[in-house]
């Protein structure tokens, strides 16, 4: 939960995030035509089901001038002009992005930044989520709560979108097509609607139920609520890692590829 | 026994042994984990914020500490619960993964600290403390379990 102005900047913030990601008409689509060339840099992410894309990844990098000769010939002209998978697909080609995730520490750096604003973003917004629902720190006004707490919740928030994009830029084109990455930027504006909502209805009327009084019910499903979103998010975020849908691994359910907008060639049907 | 077989018997448990088998058992366990990561984070942070002089500073420490305490142990005993499960699917990976031993080193340090010195700190509730002393409490306590979490997101990375 974030106050005013900053809930402002949360919502146009997760908003630009959900357009890049359901705007394109154009070419939703990720066309493997030619595995071997284009699907290369999904296919540097382990296949192990429960290792991490990371273990490869480290693998790889004491090969890096070869992966990074594969990735730069890589046909940019197989996914459709103008589209958001071109867009992705040139993040990925870029010196920056594979220098990220070839990286022997800037990308666990930045990881391990992701995970300790966590804390700070998920633990204090819980905490605040806690006091909707009178289950913590029932002598302290809700006002007082949101005006101490919540301000660092923003400078959690900061951080994580910050470090979120990082982590994004280095493995665009896969996070992109990762079922938990788009489940995970839906739920984020969920959860800024939700804040929207708590902080221009119910808590207008805070004066009304601040202390000695259980918060009215719109308040605690506003809480109820976040809390549920954020457990989701942090829940599907820790899975982009994990690559049971990705695109590279045919056959999928229709359903899954239709979710990550794969369509695989004939010879992986 | 030695600590090294202690380890591969560990690894070689039923319960490893299941985890390691199963493609959705080790990321369920590891996303429970994050969670109460998460909020063991939230209820530290509270009762330090308050320490450093920021947060909820018009209201006692030792009240702020007292709500914020059955949210600490809950979640420090669930990841307890699933770090615990974890470490019997990987315990030879962490035998020799430094990061392993840099954060039960921090985890060790972390629980006497909160324990012992901060509850000191935080029972005296400002009197006889100076406000100094509080903050730098407050600083290791943070220092602490930023060394639990750190270290444990990097024991996944190899």
């Amino acid at each position: 939960m974030i106050q005013g102005r900053p809930a402002g900047l949360l919502i146009v913030l997760v908003l630009g995030l959900c357009f890049l990601l359901t705007a394109p008409r154009a070419a939703p689509a990720y066309i493997a035509q030619k595995p071997n060339e284009l699907a290369r840099q999904v296919h540097l992410i382990s296949s192990d089901a429960t290792g991490e894309k990371w273990t490869r990844f480290t693998h790889l990098s004491k090969a890096a001038p070869l992966a990074a000769s594969l990735l730069q010939d890589e046909n940019p002209a197989a996914a459709p002009q103008g589209s958001l998978l071109a867009f992705f697909q040139r993040m990925a080609d870029s010196s920056w992005s594979t220098g990220l995730h070839e990286s022997r520490y800037a990308y666990d750096l930045i990881e391990s930044v992701h995970v300790w604003a966590l804390c700070l973003f998920f633990g204090l917004a819980v905490m605040f989520d806690f006091r909707l629902l009178n289950w913590t720190m029932r002598s302290v006004p809700v006002s007082e709560v949101a005006r101490r707490l919540l301000p660092w919740t923003v400078v959690g928030f900061v951080i994580m979108v910050i470090s979120g994009a990082l982590l994004f830029s280095a493995i665009p084109l896969r996070s992109y097509q990762n079922i938990f990455f788009r489940a995970k930027m839906i739920m984020l504006l969920l959860a800024g609607v939700n804040v929207w909502i708590f902080h221009s209805g119910v808590y207008r009327r805070v004066a009304t139920w601040d202390v000695k009084t259980a918060p009215p019910k719109a308040a605690r499903v506003a809480g109820a609520l976040s809390i549920v979103l954020w457990v989701c998010i942090v829940l599907s975020g820790r899975m982009i890692a994990y690559n049971w849908f990705d695109c590279d691994r045919q056959p999928q359910r229709p359903i899954i590829n239709f979710l990550t907008s794969c369509v695989p060639t004939a010879s992986e049907h | 026994m030695s600590l090294l077989a202690f380890f591969q018997w560990c690894e070689q448990s039923g319960i490893g042994d299941t985890i390691r088998k199963s493609a959705w058992l080790f990321p369920l366990i590891e996303a429970i984990h994050l969670l109460g990561l998460g909020l063991i984070g939230g209820a530290v942070l509270v009762v330090d914020l308050r320490l450093l002089g920021l947060g909820l500073r018009r209201y006692s420490v030792a009240q702020l500490a007292r709500d914020a305490q059955p949210w600490m142990i809950g979640s420090l005993l669930l990841m307890i619960a699933t770090g615990g499960l974890l470490f019997l699917s990987e315990a030879i990976k962490c035998y020799y993964h430094g990061a392993f031993w840099f954060k039960m080193a921090s985890l060790f340090l972390a629980i006497v600290f909160t324990f012992t010195l901060q509850r000191k700190v935080i029972k005296a509730d400002g009197a006889g403390v100076s406000p100094r002393w509080s903050k730098v409490v407050a600083l290791v306590s943070v220092a602490l379990w930023s060394g639990v979490g750190i270290g444990g997101r990097w024991i996944g990375f190899s």
